[in-house]
């Protein structure tokens, strides 16, 4: 077909901008509140279910296995052994700490579940499954009812664990 | 006790990268010019695409088009953050002058939804800041009578 009279034809442009962006409201519920409002206080609260007796760390209101109500809150002093863990080589957007760095699952003396957070005071090279951590607290000012409220966890010292546990 | 709450939000820098006929359509809104593309059949589709939908074979020449057309349905909508009108206003088809199909937009009829109605003849109102993106088009606008 013959190409229409008029203005020639723009140059094609070859990508556009497509942001995503979804608001939303996190609301923690009744259960994680508890969690929450242990952290600004810098405690690790934990949960028993009355039925099977598996303790959450963080604990939610209802057993996900039981649907029980959990029974009231305790203290775990917050020790626990890296479950496993990654390392996170590669810059990408919004990231706010600067790779590379280590998020683990930690495994808490006491609890039954695991709970995520990143390890530091320790080269990624040397972070190993079965390595006991502690938490590391930020200052009284910036304690919040927030994950945040602990910077991140440390090696203890102590080798819970060997290399023949690693994955 | 009452459950916390916090704002959470989830963003995605996407680019997108486009074909030649989508390239060369948002190119022309750049320009403040609206193109469509020649599908089989002789058809005409606006937005441009680079497959026609109904036989999925490759379309063919650009068009250029009047940027004017008929409202062919429409829903009334309140305003919210990232619309492109500060006021309520109507998501619309309009069937472009010249074209096949309908063309989704808004339509800006000052915030009275008893001026919207099927039928009626709106034109393209150009933004002024132009980047060659669908959004070069601010919405359609009642023609004049």
């Amino acid at each position: 077909m013959s190409a229409e009279p008029g203005p020639p034809l723009p140059q094609p442009i070859t990508s556009v901008k497509s942001p995503f962006r979804m608001d939303y409201t996190y609301v923690a519920g009744a259960g994680r509140s508890v969690f929450l409002r242990g952290l600004a206080e810098r405690k690790l609260l934990a949960r028993r279910c009355p039925g099977c007796s598996q303790v959450y760390l963080p604990p939610p209101e209802f057993c996900s296995r039981c649907l029980t109500e959990l029974e009231a809150p305790f203290e775990l002093d917050g020790r626990g052994t890296i479950a496993t863990f990654c390392v996170v080589s590669f810059p990408f957007p919004g990231q706010t700490i600067e790779a590379p760095y280590v998020v683990a699952h930690i495994h808490h003396h006491g609890a039954d579940t695991r709970l995520m957070h990143l390890i530091g005071d320790v080269a990624p090279d040397e972070v190993r499954i079965g390595m006991e951590v502690e938490p590391v607290w930020v200052g009284e000012d910036q304690l919040t009812t927030s994950m945040t409220s602990i910077r991140h966890y440390r090696p203890t010292g102590v080798a819970i664990g060997s290399e023949s546990t690693r994955a | 006790m009452t459950s916390l709450s916090a704002p959470y939000t989830v963003e995605f820098p996407f680019d997108r990268t486009v074909g030649p006929k989508v390239g060369t359509f948002l190119a022309g809104l750049r320009e403040a010019r609206l193109f469509g593309v020649r599908a089989p059949g002789g058809r005409v589709l606006c937005p441009a695409v680079e497959f026609d939908p109904e036989t999925a074979e490759e379309t063919g020449e650009l068009v250029e088009l009047a940027g004017e057309g008929t409202v062919v349905s429409w829903t009334w909508v309140s305003t919210r953050e990232g619309d492109p009108l500060p006021h309520d206003f109507a998501w619309a088809l309009v069937a472009i002058d010249g074209t096949d199909g309908s063309f989704f937009h808004a339509v800006d009829v000052g915030g009275d939804p008893g001026r919207m109605s099927t039928g009626m003849r709106v034109r393209v109102r150009w933004r002024e800041v132009r980047v060659g993106e669908i959004g070069d088009i601010g919405c359609f606008e009642p023609v004049p009578v």
